[in-house]
């Protein structure tokens, strides 16, 4: 029954796999992924991990891969064209490492005798969340705690990184109440490093830009 | 007699290589950026394999911090990715050769 399972999940992970490196079009890769992920979780209850099953699905089905696909669909990805291959003249190359390697793999398969102390399983609490919880707490304590420093690393990174430069200069300063605009918002023949015009009232933006009496557009209130 | 120790690690190897091989011949950075989970994940089907054949809890204390780095990773590359489609209006990893902006 678990060779059953094994089977079924082991070729949909790699039929999925390969489907994604196939794909041309991103978001059908993401999709062949998220099969990838739903299919390794299958294999961690199979193995007696139900929490990290559960935490898989979670964290990379839910959460990374909603990142992904957002993104996405966000840049507005296109399909890869195909493109000539650079570098052709290093597929021969590349055919014969293959080939080297492959003949490695089955030496040492068919050449070098398991070893006898072949580990069995046994059904055990090694998965169980209550026993992964008191590993991470008592153990590994220190790994933990690193990773939520490493978290807050990569809120404060992205943030950064995503961030717009944003519509004011960082020499502006803005005061609660008062109207601060860069000069050259206003006259496109201000030299870029003009002080800015800080203000409270329109009479005082016209004074300061040499406005005075030009006239308002009227409105009735 | 169920699945032997060995076949997960093969199937493991498999899904690593499929990882690198996309790693080596896409062009789009988002889709090496799967590539790069998919290796992560199958190094994630290792570490469960042998802890849950040598009945030791630390392996998949391991697969804990590395989806919580996957995660990290996931969230800082995107916005790398964001940054460099905004300065080269292109996901091609040839035009961003240069680190330079």
């Amino acid at each position: 029954m678990l060779t059953l399972l094994f089977i079924l999940f082991a070729g949909m992970a790699v039929g999925c796999a390969v489907s994604m490196v196939a794909q041309r079009n991103p978001l059908y890769g993401a999709i062949s992924l998220i099969g990838v992920f739903i299919s390794l979780a299958c294999l961690y209850v199979t193995l007696a991990a139900p929490f990290i099953a559960a935490v898989q699905v979670i964290v990379y089905a839910g959460a990374i891969m909603v990142l992904v696909v957002f993104v996405i669909m966000l840049l507005n990805v296109e399909e890869e064209e195909r493109q000539p291959l650079r570098l052709r003249f290093l597929v021969p190359v590349a055919v014969g490492l293959a080939a080297i390697l492959f003949a490695e793999a089955a030496f040492i398969i068919f050449f070098v005798q398991a070893s006898p102390a072949t580990p069995t399983r046994n059904i055990s609490d090694v998965g169980l969340t209550s026993s992964i919880g008191a590993g991470l707490f008592t153990n590994y304590l220190l790994p933990f705690e690193i990773t939520s420093i490493l978290l807050l690393m990569a809120i404060v990174g992205a943030i950064t990184l995503a961030r717009r430069g944003g519509l004011l200069r960082p020499d502006l300063i803005v005061v609660p109440g008062a109207q601060v605009l860069a000069r050259d918002v206003l006259d496109p023949f201000a030299p870029p490093d003009a002080p800015p015009i800080v203000a409270h009232t329109t009479e005082e933006v016209e004074t300061q830009l040499g406005l005075e009496g030009v006239p308002h557009l009227e409105t009735d209130e | 007699m169920g699945p032997q120790l060995s076949w997960y690690l093969a199937l493991s190897a498999v899904l690593f290589t499929i990882g690198v091989v996309g790693v080596l011949i896409k062009r789009n950075v988002i889709s090496m950026f799967m590539c790069i989970e998919l290796m992560l994940n199958a190094v994630n089907l290792t570490f469960v394999a042998f802890s849950s054949f040598f009945r030791d809890v630390s392996g998949q204390l391991f697969v804990f911090i590395v989806m919580t780095v996957a995660a990290a990773e996931a969230a800082v590359g995107l916005g790398i990715i964001i940054a460099i489609f905004r300065n080269r209006e292109s996901l091609d990893v040839d035009d961003a050769s240069v680190l330079k902006l």
